[in-house]
């Protein structure tokens, strides 16, 4: 499918997908934010940045300076027997809300939430419009390139979610 | 027996948990900390080009890709028998020093030092860095996040790319540094060095000013006499990116010092049955269990072990400041030396110092005459077999070592990352604060267990290399058992 570039807004987007991309199933949001990347070919317009990154929280809200409105892809194991493959949308508040104990065991592990309240409480320019795309996961453990199945199955499904939602930018033709 | 679980969990379920055995009596038997393991990386790495290594391994972890990225670089180097200009070299370490400053004072800010600025026993929803931003001022908050951005900018200047570098070549580099950018990065590295001063400051006027702080940093409970380990330069100064690996006692005498490449003859790996991870310990003085000593072979590698491996730092302010420390913490001086300090939470204040030195040894490289050289590669002319790269990574001495075949693919790897350095004295710290903390009838606070994660929050442990995360946080969930295992409560975290 071909895009054109309609640009129905001026807001600046950004599309981020997070993962490790050598750990199976953990590199999904990845994979999504290559192939979005992909199917938009040369019709990329100038207010939207696609890209990724193995980082979470403080790295990951410097990342979003600048911007209006952020998409992010990323994996997600819950406990609760979601299959993997499953499709979670969240927003922010989402992410507050499960956002967990405040307990610190790394030093790289400030939550988003919490990176993003310290980033507005400064002054920096932060996206106000948060969408993101959860895709549950079975496998994050081992290295290889190659999700599993069910996951690799709803990869194109989330990359037109997302072309979707690109839609105030991009119109298929 | 009674079990408290202090587990951590991100939407990774397993990530790792500190887990502590009660006896009968209550008082703490054993204290544990596990890790799941990641799988399978030789045998994804086994096949591949090996120049693919500095730009695969810097995916391993989200934390350091900058250390991996450098230590394969380096491995790739002793791989192809080539060395770099000189230039290279200057340019790989300046660019090392902004990650260097970067990463320490993340850590200070957003992990350790919420712990001191807060308070062990604050509000665990306020102990992080915006807890910090509200007690110390939004304009300590703006300029620790400047400080990460200009180094960033100095990161993807000179590695290519903002997070995971792409620009180390065996024998060379793939950019070279023009006058435009050197302006930039001398102006950066002196406000790296305004901020370096800074943070020591407010770590005085924080922590040392603190009764209450000093004691619990000298107290015994966070004291362990093990070796040190630290690369240094031809003058016995803490090097991050090149050096030989030396290691002195708990007395502080030089016990050895060696090539990054001879690891195998000094590095040998416990396994225990309750733990997939390794606990690496000195082969030439053996393993004696999890305890402190000259007859233990286990030792530690951080900045504190750095400072202590080390018979100084090379730039004036840090060494100013390095001799502070050791003049405060009460280290005596034999043959021109400081005695290591062995107080854990010291670790803090020598990350600070180490955040100083980078700033300083950066500004020293951005001024070299020779670092606009444009000449950044050397020739390969021989064909590959072995190598191994070893630079220090903030958590610790990195390793990495690849064999090829003639054509340079891959056939073996081994990687010793920083954190594993670390494995025993984390577990013991965890097990000794939580004994000196947890007795018979205690009562299990928050606070008292935060407490205990501060024994081995101080190693800044990178608990995975797979870091980015949704909810983005390593959480800790507490379960306590009875003396039959059973489950009484658990404060759970998990996602629904």
């Amino acid at each position: 499918m071909n895009y054109k570039t309609i640009q129905l807004t001026m807001e600046k987007i950004i599309v981020i997908g997070l993962g490790n991309p050598i750990l199976t199933d953990d590199g999904v949001g990845v994979k999504v934010a290559y192939d979005v990347e992909k199917a938009l070919g040369a019709n990329i317009p100038t207010n939207l940045t696609i890209t990724e990154a193995s980082v979470g929280g403080l790295r990951l809200m410097e990342l979003l300076v600048g911007y209006d409105r952020v998409i992010l892809i990323d994996a997600l194991l819950t406990n609760n027997g979601h299959e993997p493959g499953t499709i979670h949308q969240m927003t922010l508040a989402d992410l507050r809300h499960i956002s967990p104990t405040q307990h610190s065991a790394s030093a790289h592990d400030t939550s988003l939430v919490t990176a993003l309240e310290a980033g507005i409480e400064i002054g920096l320019h932060l996206p106000t419009e948060f969408s993101i795309y959860a895709v549950g996961v079975t496998n994050i453990l081992d290295f290889s390139e190659e999700p599993t199945p069910a996951v690799a199955d709803a990869i194109p499904k989330v990359v037109a979610m997302v072309l979707e939602e690109l839609q105030l930018l991009l119109q298929p033709i | 027996m009674k079990r408290i679980t202090i587990d951590p969990i991100t939407r990774l379920e397993g990530h790792g948990k500190i887990e502590i055995f009660l006896d009968e009596e209550g008082n703490v038997a054993n204290a544990y900390l596990q890790i799941p393991e990641l799988r399978g990386f030789e045998q994804f790495s086994v096949g591949r080009p090996a120049e693919e290594m500095p730009r695969i391994t810097n995916r391993i972890c989200g934390v350091c890709p900058e250390a991996h990225h450098m230590a394969g670089t380096k491995a790739l180097d002793a791989l192809f028998h080539v060395e770099p200009p000189s230039v290279t070299k200057k340019i790989r370490e300046m660019f090392y020093e902004a990650f260097y400053c970067t990463d320490h004072a993340v850590h200070f800010y957003a992990l350790g030092g919420p712990d001191f600025v807060l308070g062990p026993d604050s509000d665990p929803a306020k102990r992080n860095i915006l807890g910090v931003i509200h007690a110390v001022g939004v304009d300590i908050g703006k300029q620790v996040i400047q400080h990460r951005k200009r180094n960033h900018e100095v990161i993807q200047w000179l590695g290519g790319r903002g997070i995971h570098p792409v620009a180390g070549l065996p024998g060379g580099w793939s950019v070279a540094v023009t006058e435009e950018v050197r302006k930039d990065i001398e102006q950066i590295a002196r406000d790296n060095i305004a901020f370096g001063e800074f943070s020591l400051k407010l770590f005085d006027d924080v922590v040392l000013a603190n009764k209450a702080y000093v004691d619990l940093i000298v107290s015994d409970t966070f004291t362990h006499q093990t070796y040190s380990m630290g690369m240094v330069d031809e003058n016995n100064h803490t090097n991050f990116y090149d050096g030989k690996i030396r290691v002195v006692d708990p007395e502080g005498n030089e016990f050895a010092k060696y090539d990054a490449k001879d690891y195998a003859d000094h590095i040998a790996e416990r396994v225990e049955p309750w733990s997939y991870l390794k606990f690496p310990y000195l082969k030439n003085v053996g393993w004696n269990g999890f305890t402190d000593g000259m007859d233990s072979g286990v030792y530690t590698c951080t900045p504190l072990s750095r400072l202590n491996a080390a018979d100084g730092l090379a730039t004036p302010k840090a060494q100013e400041h390095y001799e502070r420390m050791y003049e405060t913490l009460g280290a005596e001086k034999v043959d021109g030396r400081y005695q290591p300090v062995h107080h854990r939470l010291a670790t803090h204040w020598a990350r600070l110092i180490e955040m100083l030195y980078a700033a300083e040894r950066m500004l020293e490289l951005a001024t070299d005459p020779e670092i606009t050289d444009p000449n950044v590669r050397a020739k390969i002319t021989e064909t590959p077999t072995e190598g191994v790269g070893c630079v220090e990574a903030p958590r610790g001495t990195l390793t990495h070592h690849y064999k090829t075949d003639e054509n340079g693919i891959l056939t073996k790897v081994n990687l010793v990352v920083g954190t594993t350095n670390n494995n025993a004295p984390i577990a013991m710290s965890i097990k000794k604060a939580a004994q000196g903390l947890i007795t018979k009838g205690t009562e299990v606070t928050e606070g008292l267990l935060n407490t205990v994660e501060m024994a081995f929050r101080n190693y800044d442990p990178c608990m995975s290399c797979a870091t980015h995360s949704l909810p983005g946080q390593m959480p800790l969930e507490v379960v306590i058992r009875d003396a039959e295992g059973t489950e009484l409560s658990r404060g759970s975290q998990y996602t629904d």
